[in-house]
């Protein structure tokens, strides 16, 4: 029995492996592989300029990966005592012994393969520190920036930790502290929106995050419809952000290119993309918030999808780097359904500030956000999604008359392909869903533009 | 478990909350995914924790830990309270909630066969025996086959006196077939997309679905799209299956009607809703085709069970009778809100770490009367689309734009050629003011979404939906760029 983790506290790396040492070396496994996550996060929601909701968790949970020959299953436990891991551990070998071989199969990830991943430590003792009180602290700096309003949104303040352990002999770990802001700021159905993240809350400002979304929803009243059509577009971070989320998913992990339902797989080597696009996915960047190995123990290399408007290639993990010939990229994601997955998507920033994109288009429209965007057409990269908080006409180089809110039905390829202008500042996001990962992309503007029906607001 | 539900009420009390519930809840899962004769993963998992949650100052506080160790519950019932006096700093208007009656019951899933215990040689040979049929289609590139269970044991308890034991049993499970064209890509899945279909009850569920009688099909589909033509863009009279129906529901029905969002507090993510408290009784939602109920009694939804996250009996509601809206989905906090005296009982949270939200139990469409060959019957020319791809709606859940598996032409009361990427698009009311007809009983079912995700922290949630085929007129279909 390992002593039990005290209340708030992250298990750290040597009460990880004690706690697992047993049933890496479970009997009738010819392999044993660990995947261990563990958070303590607090959150405060606010509407109607009050705090509405306020939770405080505590959670972990152990992946327990069985090989009996090239036979493989997984159980998982959220308690960290050796007795629920040799459980779990008995219940996949159970299960690995009833399925069919898998003969392709990489193996569990030896020592030598992992690259010696180095953990980035991107952890701040005040951030993961952060009590109730400093959180509605902040809220109160947020409902502050916008009296008169009503004033949503929330303040997230916590701590994770991830290790990879196996009977091979792989052994990392590695946390990250993240804080995240987001408020929506309502006049009278105008609206405005601002949101920030860092894995150091002393330098996300949330009153400069609340005060964008006041500004943008004083301009936003009054708002017209557009006629749907093409349009040169400015889309800030936010907007960005989203899309090139949504690229990812759709297409940057190798399964999918090999699969061929990834826009990659027919573009490889193409200049398909602006030269002033270069995307790639990068744990260690500075705006990046992520931790240094996969799913599998192997080290995260910096993999360039787009390169100065050239197509590299995707993001790879062992089982798909031996299906295309390589190494893996360190992009496991834990789900051999899914395959490898890129976590840390980063765009690289240009030289415009958002006024200079907004100057350079004669006629357009400035986009804050995108709201509810979904995948229409994979291989195309083919998105659908509205616009929300903050949508403006461009009239020669000026933002003009604010908008009721925009259906798009747009390719990111296309998007890419006609980039005009790449803004200055990068932005990092955290995911709209789930903890692991961020998005830290510029702003940008881009020709032809496919909005395609109108909303009433 | 008793004792610790009591620790952490005795806990909170004595830190002076005004109200406190906890729920103990122990889940297990199996997950199993096949592609040909492969078993791609095959992942099992076992949790338990606990979640506090309290009034105190007027404000919520949630507190949650998988630990039930020493005095962990104690600690975090302490800090349910603490987390509540900071929010009291900022909460403008004290929480109040609406009378329920003290319960003190237990409920399980009925069942017919217990799903974990079905050996896993036999569950894998349920799929494989169908994707192996599907791989044997020319053309075909990969086929999938994908099975979920879940068992979800909740004890909740509150300074009220409820103590609940209930015992949620859900199966589910389906197939896809993928083919590859140049640059293309279709599939087609059975009994839906999003790994098939789920519902409460046992392994009779997925020996229903009959998956490897229905392989053929699927499979000869797929390939077929890649030489159809694509849905045509046009205005016309659009008939769904019901799988499409459901989405469908979910997104334009089921979301604006939960008031939490009409209340403006999920307004900075998933939105609000163009639903006012003033609509209620008065607003035309659809014609008076259309029935809806939020029915959390209705055998075989992911939505039925006995009592919600806070206690609350399961109910049926109607939230559209006879196309006017004339209800909403409630809870205690917010009940009161639209001078109801009861919540209707939809709060729900998923696992015991989150704090519940308001959430759709089944909504359902009621049936109508006839087959879907009737409905069709009554088209001269249109377009039928089967199984939902892709969803988006905008942050007031007015426009919306779908996209399905598969359509055909309809000519004449007759389904004609195969159209491939059929989407469509609309305006809420407007589309639903447009339904002149429902299939009946013999063409309706339960069905259900594995992934509704909502809130902050992000929670997924199983929703039900009884559906049936649905005939619209004059919609926009095939959206052009």
């Amino acid at each position: 029995m390992t002593r039990p983790i005290r209340s708030g506290e992250l298990p750290s790396h040597e009460e990880v492996r004690g706690a697992v040492e047993a049933v890496l070396g479970l009997d009738g496994a010819d392999g044993v592989e660990v995947v261990f996550s563990s958070s303590s996060i607090g959150l405060t929601r606010f509407a109607s300029s009050q705090i509405i909701q306020n939770t405080s968790r505590r959670e972990l949970q152990a992946t327990v990966k069985v090989a009996v020959d090239n036979r493989i299953a997984s159980a998982a436990t959220n308690q960290l005592h050796q007795e629920h891991l040799l459980s779990a551990g008995a219940r996949a070998l159970a299960a690995a012994r009833c399925v069919p071989p898998d003969e392709e199969w990489p193996g569990l990830t030896s020592p030598q393969e992992t690259g010696s991943p180095r953990p980035i430590e991107r952890y701040d003792e005040q951030t993961a520190g952060s009590t109730p009180l400093d959180r509605a602290a902040r809220v109160g700096t947020m409902l502050a920036a916008a009296p008169g309003a009503s004033v949503a949104g929330f303040y997230e303040t916590g701590s994770h930790a991830y290790a990879v352990l196996s009977s091979k002999g792989v052994d990392c770990y590695d946390r990250f502290s993240r804080c995240a802001a987001t408020t929506l700021v309502d006049l009278s159905g105008a609206t405005g929106w601002g949101e920030g993240s860092s894995h150091d809350c002393s330098v996300l400002d949330v009153e400069h995050v609340a005060q964008t979304a006041a500004r943008k929803a004083k301009t936003s009243s009054e708002a017209i419809p557009l006629v749907p059509g093409r349009y040169t577009v400015v889309l800030e971070a936010p907007a960005v952000g989203t899309l090139l989320e949504f690229f990812a998913y759709s297409g940057f992990g190798a399964k999918q290119v090999i699969d061929k339902e990834s826009w990659l797989a027919e573009h490889m080597g193409e200049r398909a993309a602006a030269p002033s696009v270069t995307i790639a996915d990068d744990a260690r960047h500075r705006a990046s918030v992520g931790i240094g190995f996969d799913f599998e123990g192997v080290a995260k290399k910096r993999v360039v999808i787009i390169d100065a408007g050239r197509v590299i290639g995707p993001v790879t993990d062992r089982r798909t780097a031996r299906a295309l010939g390589s190494v893996s990229s360190g992009h496991a994601s834990g789900s051999d359904e899914f395959g490898p997955y890129a976590f840390n998507v980063v765009m690289e920033p240009g030289d415009k500030s958002i006024d200079e994109l907004t100057a350079s288009v004669t006629d357009g429209v400035l986009v804050t956000r995108f709201h509810y965007v979904n995948v229409l057409d994979r291989p195309l990269a083919l998105l659908t999604g509205m616009t929300r908080d903050g949508t403006w006409r461009i009239r020669n180089g000026q933002v003009a008359e604010p908008l009721t809110n925009l259906r798009f039905t747009h390719s990111v390829p296309e998007l890419l392909g006609a980039v005009t202008g790449v803004g200055e500042e990068l932005v990092c996001m955290a995911p709209e869903f789930g903890s692991f990962g961020s998005t830290a992309v510029p702003a940008l503007a881009s020709d032809g533009f496919c909005f395609t029906s109108t909303t009433s607001h | 478990m008793q004792q610790h539900l009591h620790q952490a009420l005795d806990a909170a009390s004595a830190a002076h909350a005004s109200y406190a519930d906890v729920r103990i809840v122990v889940t297990a899962a199996e997950s199993l995914s096949v592609r040909g004769p492969r078993v791609e993963s095959l992942d099992s998992s076992e949790a338990i924790g606990f979640g506090v949650r309290v009034l105190a100052g007027g404000a919520w506080g949630f507190a949650a830990s998988q630990s039930l160790e020493a005095n962990e519950v104690e600690v975090v019932a302490r800090r349910a309270v603490e987390v509540a006096r900071a929010s009291a700093a900022f909460t403008n208007r004290p929480v109040e909630l609406v009378d329920e009656p003290v319960h003190r019951d237990s409920y399980t899933t009925p069942q017919r066969r217990d799903p974990f215990s079905v050996p896993i040689d036999d569950r894998v040979g349920l799929l494989t025996s169908a994707t192996e049929l599907m791989m044997k289609t020319p053309g075909v590139y990969s086929a999938r086959g994908a099975m979920d269970l879940l068992r979800q044991r909740t004890y909740f308890a509150s300074t009220e006196g409820a103590l609940i034991d209930q015992t949620i049993l859900q199966t589910g499970g389906g197939i896809e077939a993928t083919a590859v064209g140049d640059g293309e890509v279709q599939s087609r899945s059975y009994p839906g997309s999003s790994r098939g279909g789920f519902n409460t009850g046992g392994y009779e569920i997925l020996q229903d679905l009959d998956l490897a009688s229905h392989a053929e099909v699927t499979a000869e589909e797929a390939v077929a799209l890649l030489q159809a033509p694509e849905c045509p863009a046009k205005v016309t009279t659009l008939v769904l299956d019901g799988h499409q129906t459901m989405l469908q529901l979910h997104e334009s029905v089921g979301h604006p009607t939960e008031l939490d969002r009409v209340l403006g507090m999920e307004a900075a993510l998933a939105g609000t809703s163009f639903v006012g408290l003033q609509d209620i009784g008065r607003l035309r939602y659809a014609s008076e085709a259309v029935n809806i109920t939020s029915d959390a009694t209705a055998p075989g939804g992911l939505g039925t069970f006995a009592y919600d996250d806070e206690g609350v009996a399961a109910q049926c509601v109607d939230l559209v009778r006879d196309g006017v809206l004339v209800g909403l989905q409630t809870s205690r906090e917010t009940a009161g809100k639209i001078g109801a005296v009861r919540s209707n009982g939809t709060m729900r949270a998923e696992g015991w770490e989150n704090f519940p939200l308001i959430r759709m139990t089944n909504v359902n469409l009621l049936p109508g009367e006839g087959s879907l060959e009737d409905l069709l019957a009554d088209v001269d020319d249109g377009i039928y689309m089967a199984t939902n791809r892709s969803w988006s709606i905008d942050d007031k859940r007015k426009n919306f734009q779908f996209g399905c598996e598969i359509a055909w032409e309809i000519k004449n009361g007759r389904l004609t050629r195969m159209f491939k990427n059929p989407r469509y698009t609309g305006i809420t009311t407007e589309f639903w003011g447009s339904c002149d007809a429902v299939a009946g009983s013999a063409a309706w079912a339960m069905r259900g979404t594995p992934n509704c995700g909502k809130g902050q922290p992000g929670q997924t949630m199983r929703v039900g939906h009884g559906t049936a085929p649905t005939r619209f007129r004059g919609v926009s279909t095939g959206v052009s760029r």
